[in-house]
């Protein structure tokens, strides 16, 4: 009884503060209009479902792309490796092109076709001259809906993206990320690699290419977005012309719940130079309210790598503690999101006797994080935040991806204004609420590479994730 | 200890042997009582619980509301409205302005929240033949350190981080940048900033150790890596401009750690940073309002070097030499690190490199055109149509050679010189194919290319310069180079003329005119397979004859 009488009050409260908050907005907004020195986002959504968003600039160039819901957490472990064999047979010719009147086509006009994968999205995009936007609108489209997807080029991109995955491998920082996707979470389809095992992508298919598309090229979970010299209503026109006969779904796309464990991989190989080390508790998803805070803080712990010189100096505690002390070659913050779940935590690269050194000062800064961080670094994170959020939105590449991601994520683009006072809202109590509730006492999943012998094992880990002082 | 924990401590033991040695993957799950085997990344194993009960909740974050605001999928209520800007067409121009001690201001208007400022300085390791090499290098290490008016790098850093900036300092061989990118409102705190790092930084005893300790660190770093170019690119140079100009190197050789100093630097600074050899740009910023605040804290406010009695016995003039291409060779016999996949061999690097033109030559446009014709990349994948796939290095060797490992053609063009280089990258026992392969390949530029051809790099180039351009600093670096040089900016149009107007022709004389300068090489890695400098030589001076012949062009 008591319990639930303390439950209702800390919601009341929590009810309360949300009041304060809007309130203080009210006073603070006595200006009624802000001038956003950037194009609007428009956002058109078709008959079948489709939505093209985009925000003209009037450049002389231009991005258009495809953005589509599903990555490889919509395969499973049979077909896991699809969404991404699919990028690559993009490029290899449709049913009116074949792949070199694409490849020429494109090169001629001095156009870029890009496509990649990712967990949740699969991503295809053009950079082009403005002239050229229903060009490379038209080729877009074709490439998704008329893929050939021959037989003999199944065979020929197999061996390409063995190969690939030989160059991922050789790269630590993916291999390291990849274990540590597939310890968090284990058990689902979050834990799958995107290039998929070995055995998948010797044994995929034509049919199991088509059964994807089927299934997931739906028109409600594709976003046609577009940046820089491109206006709305004709980019809608084309999205009408080429796309309007994609099928919209009848069912809504389902998300399987993705289960975090904390856990941990430890690949060990001493004839490897240096260890590679991630470690991160579960996140929130994109839409969570939480997100911003938690990239808040993620910003706070930030990244340095020691050929940066004058560490001693930097904003980030963890950055001066590794400059001074010669603890890690570099390290690096993250905060990965994904739609109902994200992985929050600190990749380092390290010589073999630092690891415990470092991890120690990484977690001894989380610890401060959840507990007593102060306002002038929390003020500060927060500048480094929109800094870095709208330095980055400079040429039609960036920008059409942010639009293309967001209304994925959102179904909507965060106007920058709002995005702006959603990081001023971030107190330096909700940084350390949000702390004490994703990071504080919560089992972390490990992924370690290369000489890692002293790395301390997985219950030290654990248990330097509180304190019994706070 | 009991029996049976010493036992399970044998098993545990004898288990840990079965695993090959350095490769031991362990995989610990906490309180689950169904547990990952750890046997391949990513490979699904134990069942999917059921959303309620189980021990899985022990570990799931609490529903507790901790940020009162509602999900980023809905608008935050009393937003004010947000007005925003049309459209425009960009049809600018460049502003330049020369204050009374040579100093230039350039300035475009653009779009946007945010401006880039900065200076770009006719500086770097092209000048440093008096001086200990390694110089510039430093330099840019030791860049938005404490100056007079700013005690520490923190003091910068927060003054920038107030008004949501970014600062950079960049070296080329022959121009120092500082810049930073900013909120257009804060032009005068940014423009109070440069001034103080490039006029008056203290370049304290400390700051230089650490940025002693962060160029070993670099140095080191670009020893581990398989990547050659930074290392290459100084090798090229250096056998291209024999120990002088340009080919000084641009990395501070390791036996000059020690003897760069603070006097050295102060000294060097002293010539080297004066207002007739700087260039104030600005890209998204109100001109008279630079020029302003330029005239304030540029020329009303001295240099650090002016108040100081400098007792280096340095030199008091700058190398105003021209650059004197020489050709020549420079190699390294040394082990490169190999990427860490399986699979991927040991590799033998080369450049072939000869003299190019000036940026102010009228050839300078059609070489751009060549060298986007001959183009080139990393065999694995040249990264989805629109890369150049269907350039020479691509079509005529990448596609053809299926041990070359990567072939590039680049284009540096100076002042008063250029380097045209061919970069290739392949295991050592094909080192000799490989310099063959790439020297038949620029013989091959002489011939008439089809127009298809031609059509495609020009407009290849075109819209590479266009794409370029979307990005504010690089306008930014645009302008203040081509004002450092001519004193005015030519639009892009400029030049998106002048690429229209190449022709086969001039495409056929500039391969030739590559060709009649004395080869430069670099090579590093395994390299005893290197062809004799004279052989190459003597392979590109008789170009017609060989040629035919299918057999080596080396004896």
């Amino acid at each position: 009884m008591a319990l639930r009488v303390l439950g209702v009050t800390q919601n009341m409260r929590s009810y309360m503060r949300g009041v304060d908050l809007i309130k203080r907005y009210k006073s603070a907004l006595t200006v009624k209009k802000t001038l956003l020195n950037i194009p609007a986002t428009q956002v058109t959504r078709l008959d079948n479902g489709l939505r093209v968003a985009s925000e003209d600039s009037g450049a002389s160039t231009a991005t258009v792309g495809l953005w589509i819901d599903a990555g490889s957490r919509s395969e499973n472990d049979k077909n896991n490796g699809v969404a991404h064999f699919l990028e690559h047979m993009a490029f290899k010719g449709t049913a009116k092109r074949s792949q070199t009147d694409l490849e020429l086509e494109v090169e001629n006009m001095g156009a870029h076709l890009n496509a990649y994968t990712s967990r949740e999205q699969t991503v295809f995009y053009a950079k082009c001259l403005s002239k050229d936007v229903p060009k490379a609108v038209e080729i877009l489209a074709d490439i998704i809906q008329n893929s050939k997807l021959g037989e003999s080029e199944i065979a020929r991109e197999r061996s390409v993206i063995l190969r690939e995955m030989q160059e991922v491998e050789s790269n630590l920082q993916e291999v390291v990320f990849d274990h540590l996707h597939a310890t968090a979470y284990q058990g689902t389809p979050l834990g799958q690699t995107i290039l998929g095992p070995t055995k998948n992508i010797q044994s995929i298919g034509k049919s199991d290419l088509t059964d994807y598309i089927q299934t997931h090229y739906k028109a409600s979970r594709i976003v046609l977005a577009g940046a820089g010299g491109v206006k709305h209503d004709e980019l809608v026109k084309l999205a009408g012309q080429n796309l309007g006969s994609l099928e919209s779904s009848v069912l809504p796309a389902e998300i399987t719940p993705c289960r975090f464990t904390g856990s941990e991989v430890r690949v060990r190989d001493d004839s490897l130079p240096l260890a590679h080390v991630a470690i991160a508790v579960e996140g929130c998803g994109w839409t969570d309210q939480d997100n911003i805070p938690l990239m808040v803080a993620n910003t706070l712990v930030g990244a340095w790598d020691r050929s940066q010189g004058g560490g001693a100096n930097n904003a980030s505690n963890l950055a001066r503690a590794s400059a001074e002390d010669n603890l890690c070659h570099s390290f690096q913050s993250f905060n990965t999101c994904y739609k109902d779940t994200g992985l929050w935590g600190i990749y380092f690269v390290c010589d073999p006797l630092q690891c415990e050194d470092m991890l120690f000062n990484v977690q001894t800064e989380w610890m401060r994080l959840c507990t007593m961080v102060t306002e002038a670094e929390v003020e500060r994170a927060k500048n480094l935040l929109k800094t870095n959020m709208l330095l980055q939105l400079d040429g039609t590449t960036p920008i059409c991806e942010d639009i293309g991601r967001q209304i994925l994520c959102y179904n909507r683009r965060i106007p920058l204004h709002e995005l702006e006072q959603r990081i001023d809202a971030v107190s330096v109590q909700n940084v350390r609420d949000v702390g004490m509730k994703y990071i504080y006492d919560r089992c972390p999943a490990v992924s370690a590479v290369g000489p890692v012998e002293n790395l301390p094992d997985y219950n030290r880990i654990r248990s330097s994730m509180y304190w019994l002082r706070v | 200890m009991n029996v049976r924990s010493f036992t399970m401590l044998q098993t545990l033991r004898n288990s840990w042997r079965t695993f090959p040695r350095r490769f031991a993957t362990k995989v610990t799950v906490v309180g689950g009582d169904e547990i990952g085997s750890g046997t391949g990344i990513g490979q699904i194993t134990g069942r999917v619980r059921s959303k309620d009960g189980g021990p899985h909740k022990v570990n799931t974050p609490s529903k507790e509301v901790v940020t009162h605001l509602p999900p980023l999928t809905e608008p935050l209520p009393d937003l004010p409205e947000a007005v925003y800007a049309k459209p425009l067409v960009e049809s600018v121009t460049t502003k330049v302005t020369t204050l009374v001690n040579g100093l230039r201001i350039a300035s475009e208007p653009r779009y946007g929240q945010f401006c880039t400022v900065g200076l770009v300085l006719d500086s770097g390791p092209r000048y440093e033949v008096a001086y200990p090499s390694g110089v510039s290098h430093f330099l840019e290490k030791l860049a938005f350190n404490s100056t007079v008016n700013f005690p520490n790098k923190d003091a910068i850093l927060k003054e920038l981080e107030k008004n949501g900036g970014i600062c950079d300092c960049q070296s080329s061989r022959d121009t120092l940048i500082y810049a930073a990118s900013i909120d257009s409102r804060a032009l005068e705190s940014v423009t109070r900033l440069l001034a103080d790092v490039t006029l008056r930084p203290t370049l304290s005893e400390q700051e230089v150790n650490l940025a002693r300790r962060a160029v070993s660190f670099e140095l080191e770093t670009l020893g581990m890596r398989p990547e050659q170019e930074p290392i290459l690119m100084d090798m090229i140079h250096a056998a291209a401009y024999k120990e002088n100009t340009l080919g000084l190197p641009k990395l501070c050789p390791p036996s000059n750690l020690e003897s760069i100093d603070r006097s050295v630097l102060m000294n060097y600074l002293r010539y080297h940073h004066t207002p007739d050899r700087m260039v104030i740009a600005g890209v998204g910023v109100d001109h008279d309002e630079l020029v302003e605040h330029v005239t304030k804290y540029f020329v009303d406010n001295e240099a650090i070097w002016m108040n100081e009695n400098l007792t280096s016995t340095g030199p008091n003039q700058v190398d105003t030499s021209q650059a004197q291409y020489t050709g020549g060779l420079v190699k390294e016999h040394c082990e490169i690190p190999i990427y860490a996949a399986a699979g991927l061999p040991e590799l033998a690097h080369v450049v072939l490199g000869f003299e190019g033109c000036s940026h102010q030559d009228s050839d300078f446009v059609p070489l751009c055109v060549l060298n986007i014709m001959m183009g080139g990349g990393g065999s694995f994948s040249a990264g989805g149509p629109g890369k150049g796939m269907y350039s020479r290095l691509y079509t005529k060797v990448l596609n053809r050679y299926h041990w070359m490992y990567s072939a590039t053609a680049y284009n540096h063009a100076y002042v008063d010189t250029g380097l045209f280089c061919i970069h290739g990258s392949a295991p050592p026992q094909h080192l000799r194919d490989m310099v063959e392969v790439l020297t038949r390949e620029l013989m091959n530029m002489t011939a008439e290319p089809s127009s298809e051809e031609l059509m495609r790099s020009k407009i290849q180039l075109q819209s590479m310069l266009l794409m370029n351009l979307e990005s504010r600093p690089v306008v930014f670096e645009d302008v203040g180079r081509q004002v450092l040089v001519t004193g005015y900016r030519k639009r892009p149009e400029h030049f998106i003329n002048e690429i229209e107007k190449v022709t086969a022709a001039d495409i056929q004389r500039v391969a030739q005119r590559l060709l009649n300068s004395v080869p430069s090489v670099a090579a590093r890695g395994d390299i005893q397979n290197l062809p004799e400098l004279k052989d190459i030589t003597n392979a590109l001076n008789s170009s017609g004859r060989s040629l035919g012949r299918r057999l080596s062009l080396f004896k």
